[in-house]
């Protein structure tokens, strides 16, 4: 097995470069360097692309293809493929058809015809494999909106790999989707057969409803065994959302707080200190494999139509209850602003930390009215209490531990995440707010 | 739910404040001033640190009367004020912090132009509920040294007292007397190369003349200092009420240093004791003036 433990005992802690490089030991690949393209250093028999963000080569071979119910694509559709007979494919992995039968593909209305042009691919009837010319990326949670959004904005750039615990109905076509858990040794088959160059990790669990267990085994073990793949099987660029809520809510917390200051979520907050742990997780391999661009995103509070956030969530409150007497300021991106920076963040191939700002901060109560919500002043002393209850009951979607985030701020500064990508969001403050009203 | 909220309700209660004929004026003025604000404001009235327009137009119409017609505030030499990035250093005596209230509005209706004054605040004034709001709105942030060096980089004007409260709580027979200069201050000036205005203020030592201060009270109500004034505790709440002394406000050359400002506390200590020396020549010429005027009554004119 070629597996590389990520951390493999004091030995390895030691020896912080002598890990063999991708370069060393794949084929040269195509167009590298100066934040292009790259292709997949597993296949030989890649096509290079020029640098820049090129139309597939497919397409312009094609240019006059009619719609993806075109006989073309229907005798492509004989190359073969089940969404999920590529996961189970006995191949050895370098030869991938992404083309499915017709009966699979469900038909989501007309938005996506350009993109059949270029997907499905004239197929060779040659036992040659379809040379995909784009880099394989592979997302996890998939199917979280999050997920859906990003695999959206980049499905021209990369072939989509999706993995998600649920499963996603009607998905597009240019997603190859797997169900299964991050736990599950099958996760690394995934990465033997798919051979992804680009992985996207979104797969945590934010909500509590789950067991605590439960939450921190998929967030910080599930995390930690992807790490542990993305260093053996020579993924070149990763990105990780974690979230600006590790720094914690605290009274002497600057206003905007860089990427250095510390995460101080667990003091107050213990139930979410597994993000803090999966950061500080992903912080020790940006160190430790610094020839694998990995980004470590902290974005701000994200609203959105398909976004389930935890600040939606409460905004969503028919009375949304406030700490009598504090009105932090809050920022906010809009979702789609965010999948615009994870897409960004791997195109610039950036690596470090990097706190993700959207178009600026309002009072919270400003955000509850504007999204339509009754803002409710609670004394403190109240609030734990009641909410404390609650929460045991199921009946609050939040422990009392949340409480110091409507008390304090928790802002944060995203200069560095600008000025390395030259991200700026399109979404102002209104139109955010008006995607979470109810 | 139809209950206002208390901020609701002292909104209310200051907009009441506009339909006294007199008022009126000022809370136009002060509208006029506000619109000439270098400051940005975001589509919901907010700055990036939680300023608010109208809070500070509330506010200041309280302090302007205050600013009028008890202290008859006069200032001198406000036109010294540069534009852009200032540190601002000034005395600080009286109790409660009204000096630097008054340095406020006079920097927001007399300077040049007007300029919101942004103060520094204790550390444990964000967990105080309601006042954490107010300050944040007035335009005052927590004081660490992130936030002072992120607004002085976005050339706002902050305002230190670098006596601090051994300033504010010393007792009447150590007025004038500047105490212990605080180093942060100069190595903020030094790192983000900021003038620094030193200000004299005169009348604010007498407003409310402490003759004790009983340390264990202070520690027992976990306050900073329990002074004992001629009117407070004795006369409840009425006695924090200051006397209408008049405040004379002396702006000084803005001064510019240079160095490393991770320089030891020895040199970063002969910086800070040059502004400290300027202050307390000022001090010295605006007490002489006020003698001329009269040795008790010039208190109060």
């Amino acid at each position: 097995m070629a597996s590389k433990p990520f951390v493999s005992g004091a030995d390895s802690l030691f020896h912080f470069w002598p890990l063999p490089r991708p370069d060393d030991v794949l084929p040269p690949r195509g167009n590298d360097g100066n934040g292009a393209w790259t292709t997949p250093a597993s296949d030989t028999t890649q096509v290079s692309l020029p640098s820049g963000n090129p139309p597939a080569p497919e397409q312009v071979a094609h240019p006059d293809t009619p719609d993806g119910t075109g006989s073309g694509s229907v005798s492509a559709a004989a190359a073969v493929g089940d969404v999920r007979g590529a996961e189970l494919g006995p191949d050895d992995g370098d030869a991938h058809t992404e083309t499915r039968g017709e009966g699979d593909i469900e038909t989501r209305g007309g938005e996506d015809t350009a993109d059949v042009a270029a997907e499905i691919a004239p197929a060779p009837r040659r036992p040659v494999a379809v040379v995909s010319s784009r880099e394989r990326l592979l997302i996890t949670g998939i199917a979280g909106g999050q997920g859906q959004l990003l695999a959206r904005s980049v499905r021209d750039r990369f072939e989509i790999i999706g993995v998600d615990r649920e499963r996603w109905d009607n998905h597009p076509r240019y997603v190859r989707m797997h169900v299964l858990d991050l736990r599950r040794r099958k996760l690394e088959d995934l990465f033997r057969t798919e051979r992804p160059t680009a992985v996207v990790h979104l797969a945590f669990v934010r909500h509590f409803e789950a067991n605590p267990r439960l939450r921190h085994e998929v967030n910080v073990a599930g995390t930690r065994q992807l790490l542990d793949y993305c260093a053996s099987y020579g993924v070149r660029r990763l990105v990780v959302l974690s979230s600006s809520y590790v720094y914690g809510a605290l009274p002497d917390n600057p206003c905007y707080m860089t990427e250095d200051a510390p995460l101080n979520v667990s003091r107050t907050y213990p139930e979410v200190r597994d993000l803090a742990e999966v950061d500080a997780l992903c912080g020790a391999f940006l160190w430790r494999y610094p020839h694998i661009k990995t980004s470590i995103l902290r974005p701000v509070n994200t609203l959105g139509n398909t976004v389930h956030s935890a600040v939606s969530r409460y905004l969503k409150l028919a009375y949304v209850p406030t700490i009598l007497g504090f009105d932090p300021m809050l920022q906010f991106i809009h979702e789609e602003d965010l999948a615009e920076a994870v897409a960004v963040s791997l195109e610039k191939g950036i690596h470090g930390f990097f706190n993700v700002t959207g178009p600026g901060a309002v009072p919270l109560k400003v955000a509850i009215r504007e999204s339509g919500g009754r803002p409710v002043g609670i004394p403190e002393s109240v609030a734990r209490v009641v909410i404390g209850n609650l929460f045991r009951l199921g009946l609050f979607p939040f422990p009392p531990g949340a409480i110091d985030f409507v008390k304090y701020p928790c802002t944060v500064e995203g200069s560095r995440f600008r000025a390395a990508t030259g991200f700026s969001p399109v979404f102002t403050l209104s139109d955010i707010f008006k995607t979470a009203r109810r | 739910m139809g209950v206002p909220s208390i901020e609701t309700i002292a909104a209310r209660l200051a907009d009441s404040l506009r339909h006294v004929p007199s008022v009126g004026h000022v809370a136009d003025e002060i509208e006029d001033r506000l619109d000439r604000l270098p400051t940005d404001f975001n589509e919901y009235g907010y700055d990036p640190w939680g300023l608010n327009r109208d809070v500070v137009a509330r506010t200041t119409l309280i302090a302007a009367l205050w600013y009028r017609h008890w202290f008859r505030v006069e200032t001198h030499d406000i036109e010294r004020m540069p534009h852009g990035r200032v540190l601002i250093i000034a005395n600080h005596a009286g109790q409660i912090a009204i000096d630097a209230v008054m340095l406020g509005t006079a920097m927001l209706l007399e300077a040049e132009p007007p300029r919101i004054v942004r103060g520094m605040g204790e550390y444990w004034l964000p967990t105080v509920p309601f006042v954490n709001v107010i300050m944040v709105r007035m335009g005052s942030v927590v004081g660490t040294r992130k936030n002072c060096v992120d607004l002085l980089q976005a050339d706002e004007a902050v305002i230190a007292f670098p006596e601090g409260v051994r300033g504010m709580n010393k007792l009447f027979s150590q007025r004038y007397q500047l105490q212990e200069f605080g180093l942060g201050f100069m190595r903020l000036a030094l790192e983000t190369n900021t003038p620094i205005v030193p200000v004299a203020i005169v009348g604010s030592e007498e407003q409310a003349p402490a003759i004790a201060n009983v340390h264990s009270l202070a520690r027992l109500l976990r306050m900073p200092a329990f002074p004992v004034t001629l009117t407070w505790p004795h006369l409840g709440l009425l006695g924090m009420i200051p006397f209408p002394v008049k405040y004379h406000v002396y702006f000084g050359e803005p001064m510019r240093f240079e160095g490393y400002y991770n320089d030891g506390d020895d040199v970063i200590g002969e910086k800070v004791e040059v502004v400290k020396q300027r202050i307390q020549s000022m001090l010295a010429a605006g007490l002489e003036a006020r003698e001329r005027r009269g040795r008790f009554l010039g208190i109060f004119r």
